[in-house]
């Protein structure tokens, strides 16, 4: 019975990810035959190659702003929107609203909110008189990762609010009514009941919002490209432009290797940090 | 039998060379590079009267103040143009990125499949970015691709590579249809693997309206240039839109830098070569010269404020507003001014962006958007009907609809501009001495050219020169050993 299940996995998972192991091992410019280098591709990674270093921590740093700030906002808002009330429901529509547009179109909505010169927000950081405020958000730099990652957060929290919602909904209203009687003010409701049972939905959405920030590819590609100079480079923007700019699948190959030990290594850290046992219960 | 063959093919070579020689030095009036060319309505009346229809024209004064129409010294076999050649039927796909002629390029294909019945073609269309990026392995992939395009450089050398061009030298529609000098881009030890089909000036486009308005007179050299930037900005006008944080037209000025920064045509490329394969880097004297330029135009004033957040949806809308005196990317770029402002419609002319004092060894850009070919690992009946699509497109009246309707001259013996004002108008750089785009020979765009053209975007931004270029040459060298 399991059969055609297993057959259908090792075919469009397991054969990639042995091929891409297999390609992860070779030089190979995807028209002349493949060249068996060992372990160079990871040698080099390791050793040589500081441009993919500073792509690393850039990762590093896109995932915790976005993995804290996402966490964050989508547990205030699921708290906020938890009843169902008509103004509720409108406003967890309208929170989802984003998840449903084509990245392509997020990236172009805020390319054109960032632009220093006709910008929305710039306009109005000048408009109330912030013109030191007023910077180059998407071309400087210091500022184009965090830039992105902000249209990250707004692109994806409406996502992990209903992941809230559904874990929230869970916890027994008469814990809170037990906390009520007790004279537990909100926020020692919120520390001793809702953190704690919300705990397994926040290991969810941690997990959940890491990959995708070390998956992040389409909102870079549409608002920056990576730059200026690779500020805004991501892995798999460096594995895409590696493989289909550079023609050096075999490397590129070697890069995804990195990066699936990258976030096994992450989600196993972030399960132990937040203790979550699912066998337990 | 075979070497009788190719001494044939030579002595007719040879002829047809000699022939090429001859006619080009005809007697025709010509445009050469110190000749002031006049432009306008009066031109196209006066044109229009005489009845010519003939290779490309401009409207020049001759020696007696006249106005009259000459030809553009084009470097054409001069053979008799032939008709384009009769299709099967079938179907096929004719893949490109140029999503902007997708219309036009829609309305030839109705009059190719009309004039053969029971063949189609069906367009597919992708990203400049995509294109670039993936359809080496789509149309390695799908036979049914019979015809494609490539960008000159990396793209071409990779399909060349790849297998999938189709020779295409002995067509007598290549030799006799073509503008020869055109077909280096396409060509490879001397055969011709596909037709560069739009040419384009990589040359800065300018209002030459706000330029008679205020006074103002083309800078001919890096001083007066300069010069210009700080007075045109004094008037409140942007003096370059230049798109800068849009690489692939901010790298386009990056042509005109390069041109006169070598002695020679051979020295720049073997600079270039050297940097494209990592034997040097980017903190050699010529380099840091042109990367001094760049930080120069910046405190002249010549850019846009924070001008590494301007990209090409502002500038040309800058231009075509009349914010911007200059837009410095090229003939390609002049339907979409139109398109912004028609006011705009042959106001515009073309400079030389000359980067030097001295008499400059070049005056202009040009290139090919685009290479036309047929795919070798197609199936016969689908090259052919790939062959005769592509004969059609290097006829005269097709190749005009083209360039009239895209707004872009073509590399098409017999086409006449007229129609289009502003391909009128721009057409006098075809007179000067050009070099084809020198920001291609860097075959490693991702690993290369990307990075360096970063730098410089970066440095006209005002970042520091020797740490923006020793930090890039490492990032290109790490690159390179990847």
């Amino acid at each position: 019975m399991a059969l055609p299940a297993v057959a259908i996995y090792s075919f469009l998972y397991l054969y990639p990810a042995i091929s891409n192991l297999l390609y992860s091992t070779q030089r190979w410019d995807g028209v002349t035959k493949a060249q068996f280098v060992g372990l160079h591709n990871f040698k080099y990674l390791a050793t040589s190659d500081d441009l993919f270093h500073k792509i690393v921590a850039n990762n590093f740093r896109f995932s915790f702003v976005v993995v804290i700030l996402q966490t964050l906002f989508s547990l205030m808002f699921a708290i906020f929107l938890l009843k169902n009330t008509k103004a509720n429901i409108f406003l967890r529509t309208l929170f989802f609203f984003p998840t449903i547009l084509s990245s392509v179109s997020v990236g172009l909505i805020w390319t054109f909110l960032y632009n220093p010169n006709f910008g929305f927000i710039n306009a109005s950081l000048k408009a109330i008189g912030l013109h030191k405020l007023a910077l180059n958000w998407l071309s400087d730099g210091r500022y184009s990762l965090y830039s992105i990652a902000i249209a990250q957060i707004w692109f994806h929290t409406g996502q992990m609010i209903v992941i809230y919602l559904a874990g929230l909904q869970q916890i027994p209203a008469e814990l809170y009514e037990a906390a009520d009687v007790d004279g537990a003010t909100r926020w020692q409701q919120f520390r001793n009941i809702t953190w704690p049972m919300a705990l397994p939905t926040t290991a969810v959405v941690v997990a959940y919002t890491t990959i995708q920030t070390f998956r992040a590819f389409d909102l870079v590609y549409a608002m920056t490209q990576g730059g200026p100079m690779n500020s805004s480079d991501l892995i798999v923007t460096s594995i895409y432009n590696m493989a289909f700019g550079a023609y050096k699948f075999g490397y590129a190959s070697a890069e995804s290797v990195v990066l699936v030990v990258v976030v096994l290594v992450i989600t196993w850290i972030q399960r132990r940090t937040l203790r979550v046992d699912y066998g337990s219960k | 039998m075979k070497n009788k063959g190719m001494q044939i093919s030579a002595f007719r070579l040879g002829a047809i060379a000699v022939m090429a020689i001859g006619l080009a030095s005809a007697s025709l009036t010509s445009v050469s590079a110190d000749s002031t060319p006049t432009f306008g309505t009066k031109c196209t009346t006066e044109g229009a009267s005489t009845g010519t229809s003939t290779n490309s024209l401009i409207c020049q004064k001759g020696d007696s103040g006249a106005l009259k129409w000459a030809r553009v010294r084009i470097s054409s076999n001069r053979q008799t143009p032939v008709p384009a050649l009769h299709a099967n039927a079938g179907t096929i796909e004719f893949h490109h990125w140029r999503a902007e002629d997708k219309a036009v390029f829609a309305d030839i294909i109705s009059k190719f499949e009309a004039a053969n019945p029971g063949t189609h073609i069906v367009q597919v269309i992708e990203s400049s970015n995509d294109y670039t990026n993936l359809a080496f392995s789509q149309i390695k992939g799908n036979p049914k691709s019979a015809i494609f395009v490539t960008s000159r450089g990396g793209q071409f050398t990779q399909f060349y590579n790849g297998g999938l061009l189709r020779d295409l030298s002995n067509e007598r529609f290549v030799k006799s249809n073509v503008i020869s000098s055109a077909l280096t881009p396409g060509t490879v030890d001397g055969k011709v693997y596909g037709v560069p089909y739009q040419s384009l000036f990589n040359d800065p486009i300018y209002n030459a309206d706000m330029f008679a308005k205020n006074g103002w007179s083309v800078p001919k050299n890096w001083t007066s240039l300069l010069a210009f930037c700080k007075t045109v900005k004094a008037a409140g006008i942007i003096p370059f839109a230049w798109p800068a944080a849009t690489r692939g037209n901010a790298g386009q000025i990056m042509n005109s830098f390069l041109m006169n920064s070598a002695p020679d045509l051979a020295t720049l490329t073997s600079r270039i070569a050297a940097i494209d394969t990592g034997k040097a880097d980017l903190t050699q004297p010529w380099f840091v010269d042109i990367a001094t330029k760049y930080q120069q135009m910046n405190a002249a004033g010549c850019f846009p404020s924070n001008v590494t957040g301007y990209n090409d949806t502002v500038a040309p809308a800058d231009f075509a507003s009349g914010k911007a005196a200059i837009y410095p990317t090229g003939t390609f770029g002049m339907s979409t001014v139109t398109n912004l402002n028609p006011a705009m419609k042959g106001k515009m002319k073309i400079m030389s962006l000359i980067t030097v004092d001295t008499k400059p060894l070049y005056e202009g850009i040009t290139n090919n958007t685009f290479i036309l070919h047929v795919n070798a690992k197609s199936s016969s009946r689908d090259q052919n009907i790939a062959r005769a699509f592509l004969s059609f497109l290097t006829t005269a009246d097709i190749a005009q609809q083209y360039a009239v309707g895209t707004s872009q001259h073509v590399s098409i013996v017999n086409v006449d501009y007229s129609a289009n004002i502003d391909l009128l108008n721009t057409s006098d750089i075809m007179g000067k001495k050009l070099l084809l785009a020198p920001r291609f020979l860097f075959n490693n765009v991702t690993t290369v050219r990307n990075p360096l053209e970063d730098a410089l975007i970066a440095i006209g931004g005002g970042a520091d020169i020797t740490k923006t270029l020793t930090d890039t040459s490492k990032t290109i060298k790490q690159g390179l050993g990847a």
